[in-house]
């Protein structure tokens, strides 16, 4: 009987133990949802050959542990931005750029607070891997929260681009070019040929119709239509890339400006667009831009355009100026036929005498 | 009298327009004559490429130039300048760590007959016995040349060729070939490129602290009330290409019951079906705070900026930046709005916020 009440009693202490500890291992469970990763990663690959490489992710949560589940998405793009449209559907097709079947990662991480891991990936490339770009996308994802209407869930994404080497398909056609209002909060991209704002870009459209992702450089010269020259000497600065099948806008700062910054304790540069000084009036730009892989032919695409900057104040002034010419020329003519028409008076008067 | 006059007048013009019209033609022709060389001689080197045989940084390796000779004129010398702007009238800066002035010449194709006359760190002069073109298609392989050490920069040859056998006087055709070197593991080495994110109630600015509260209750849905919530979360990058933050999960729903997500920038409507969100200060309903931060090209996007109007579309990007950013807070809102004939139930969703890379 005594050990009935002693097994009793026990049980009773650990259902309540489990009781009284569920709620905290629950909560425990909630992964941090602060992550510092690598946005970017680019390799070259011939067929038959493999990279190794790793992947450094940190917790910046001093208090919880951060639990990520890892997987391997296809990308595409979202518009003639540079926004990866991720394929995360379970189901998703795979891409024919897909680099997923060549790309190991692993399945799952725990890093402990305010610490990071270092994890190794790889890249193999089969042997009969034609050349061009494959790409896709690791994805690292914090478990989702129990509770409340509106949860919360935290996901880094790393982009990983692999070029294999070779006689790779190269189609870029530029679609279109001129001066470029550049997305704004509350605002989308477009091209202007008139404009009232001082455009700090000028912006050229990429269709890429080949196999490979490319990266254009070149120049783009701006001449007023009094002869001023202004040279854009990098039309790509960050060097962004036209995906495959992506026609993909390039917006290249009239004057670009470089800042250094302190980023997370490391030195960095920045480069955004500054004011540049346009007089009014209309301008002509050329766009002289090369493009191609190691070992294919280098190409390269010329473009005229041209755009009016005519600011506000341009306009009001250019109005007043024409109205006073207009005005003193009705004085003159008016003078003037006041002048003719006393002068054939007298005449008339003689007449009738 | 005067009729006879008026023929021999028409005569007379007319003999002249035949005259005019011969010596318009022989004058065009002698034009066409005298300038034809001339554009001649300004043509582009066609199928011009670059191949590195390791694209290594600051390696020594061997490049193989390229290119089609245009014009039929007689060439005694080749120049290639190593820039890093393939613009030929430009400045020429000579791409970081590169050197060519160990170059050996190993190996030419087509037109050939060529040896080194003159090289330094970013220039090779190619010289031989002026001759005409016969295989205009021509390869010429340099040994031991460093490669640049900047893998962010490309960089192009300038190709010109000349009559003269030290490339000097007229150039007879230009063009440029691309190259860049990569490190074969990343292209940006210089600072590790970072994406830093984070996500709560309430975030700091930095990401070094969070309220640690991942779930929000917003209340009891009332058909005549609009209910909300809101949280935070932190993004800034040192990678060239910036961060895209992109919002996916299907809106709030109790069993196969779901409240409709405003797939369009809308006001909020007390009595109708709704969900959205935004990322901007509100007054209706008061919630949310304008983006914190001095970044001004870290920005949320633009159907997710207009203040009192909100929208939800899993996949949408919700806030970018196009290239390095520092930290940036965004406040994330959230609005709930039920019509009398919704059924009851608890509805909840997990909104999964995506920080990724651009490209």
């Amino acid at each position: 009987m005594k050990r009935f009440q002693s097994i009793l009693v026990a049980a009773f202490v650990l259902l309540a133990a489990t009781v009284y500890l569920l709620p905290v291992s629950s909560a425990s469970a909630q992964s941090s949802a602060s992550l510092s990763i690598v946005p970017r990663k680019n390799y070259t690959i011939e067929p038959g050959k493999s990279v190794k490489d790793t992947l450094t992710i940190r917790n910046l949560d001093a208090e919880r542990p951060l639990e990520l589940q890892l997987r391997v998405v296809d990308f595409t793009f979202d518009d003639d931005g540079g926004t990866p449209k991720l394929m995360i559907a379970e189901d998703a097709p795979q891409t024919t750029w897909s680099l997923k079947p060549y790309l190991t990662v692993p399945k799952s991480v725990t890093i402990a607070p305010k610490s990071s891991k270092t994890l190794d990936i790889g890249v193999s490339m089969p042997a009969n891997r034609g050349a061009g770009s494959l790409y896709s996308a690791i994805m690292y994802s914090s478990g989702a929260p129990d509770g409340g209407n509106v949860g919360l869930s935290a996901t880094g994404v790393t982009l990983v681009f692999a070029t294999i080497p070779g006689a790779v398909d190269q189609n870029l056609t530029l679609t279109k070019f001129g001066a470029y209002n550049a997305p704004r909060e509350g605002s989308k991209g477009e091209y202007v040929y008139a404009t009232t704002q001082m455009p700090r870009t000028i912006g050229f459209t990429l269709k890429n119709d080949g196999n490979v992702t490319e990266s254009p450089v070149g120049s783009i010269t701006l001449k007023h239509m009094f002869g001023e020259e202004t040279v854009i000497n990098d039309i790509n600065p960050n060097k962004s890339l036209a995906l495959i099948g992506q026609e993909r806008t390039f917006a290249a700062c009239i004057k670009l400006q470089s800042q250094d910054v302190n980023f997370n304790g490391s030195a960095s540069q920045t480069k955004a667009c500054a004011e540049p000084s346009l007089l009014p009036g209309l301008y002509t730009a050329t766009l002289d831009m090369y493009y191609g892989q190691n070992g294919n032919n280098t190409q390269e695409l010329t473009k005229t355009a041209h755009f009016w900057y005519l600011p506000l104040w341009f306009i009001i002034i250019s109005v007043i100026v024409l109205l006073l010419i207009a005005y003193f020329v009705w004085r003159i003519v008016s003078k003037v036929r006041g002048y003719s028409h006393r002068k054939a008076q007298p005449k008339r008067s003689t007449r009738r005498r | 009298m005067h009729h006879h006059r008026r023929a021999q007048f028409h005569e007379q013009v007319n003999s002249w327009h035949h005259v005019w019209s011969e010596a318009v033609l022989s004058f065009v022709l002698a034009l066409l004559l005298l300038v034809a060389p001339v554009s001649a001689a300004q043509m582009r080197l066609q199928d011009r490429s670059l191949y590195i045989q390791s694209s290594e940084p600051s390696v020594s390796t061997s490049y193989t130039v390229s290119f089609r000779y245009m014009s039929p004129e007689p060439v005694g010398s080749v120049n290639m300048l190593f820039c890093v702007d393939p613009i030929p009238y430009h400045e020429c800066v000579t791409p970081p760590g590169l050197d060519v002035s160990g170059a050996t010449l190993a190996d030419q194709s087509g037109e050939s007959g060529f040896t080194i006359l003159s090289k330094s760190t970013n220039r090779i002069v190619l010289t031989r016995t002026t001759g005409p073109i016969t295989s205009p298609m021509s390869s010429y392989k340099f040994d031991n040349i460093i490669n640049p050490s900047n893998t962010d920069l490309s960089f192009s040859i300038r190709l010109r060729t000349h009559a003269t056998p030290n490339a000097t006087g007229a150039q007879i055709d230009f063009g440029s070939v691309k190259g860049q070197v990569t490190d074969g593991i990343t292209l940006e080495t210089q600072v590790p490129p970072m994406l830093i994110f984070c996500l709560a109630e309430e975030v700091a600015d930095n990401c070094a602290s969070t309220n640690e509260t991942f779930y929000k209750d917003m209340g009891t849905l009332e058909p005549n009330a609009t209910l909300s919530a809101q949280s935070q979360m932190a993004v800034g990058t040192n990678a060239t290409g910036g961060f895209a933050i992109t919002a996916s999960g299907i809106p709030p729903s109790a069993g196969t019951n779901v409240i409709a997500p405003l797939v369009s920038a809308t006001e909020s409507r007390p009595g109708s079906n709704q969900f959205g969100i935004n990322l901007v200060a509100n007054n209706a309903p008061a919630v949310g705070i304008d983006p914190q931060g001095i970044w001004a090209n870290a920005i949320a996007s633009s159907d997710y900026s207009v203040p009192n109007k909100y929208k939800y579309v899993s996949g949408d990007v919700v806030a970018y930046s196009p290239n390095v950013s520092l930290m940036k807070k965004f406040t994330v809102s959230y609005i709930l709005n039920t019509s009398e004939d919704l059924k009851g139930g608890v509805y909840s969703t997990t909104i999964t916020y995506i920080a990724s890379g651009r490209f």
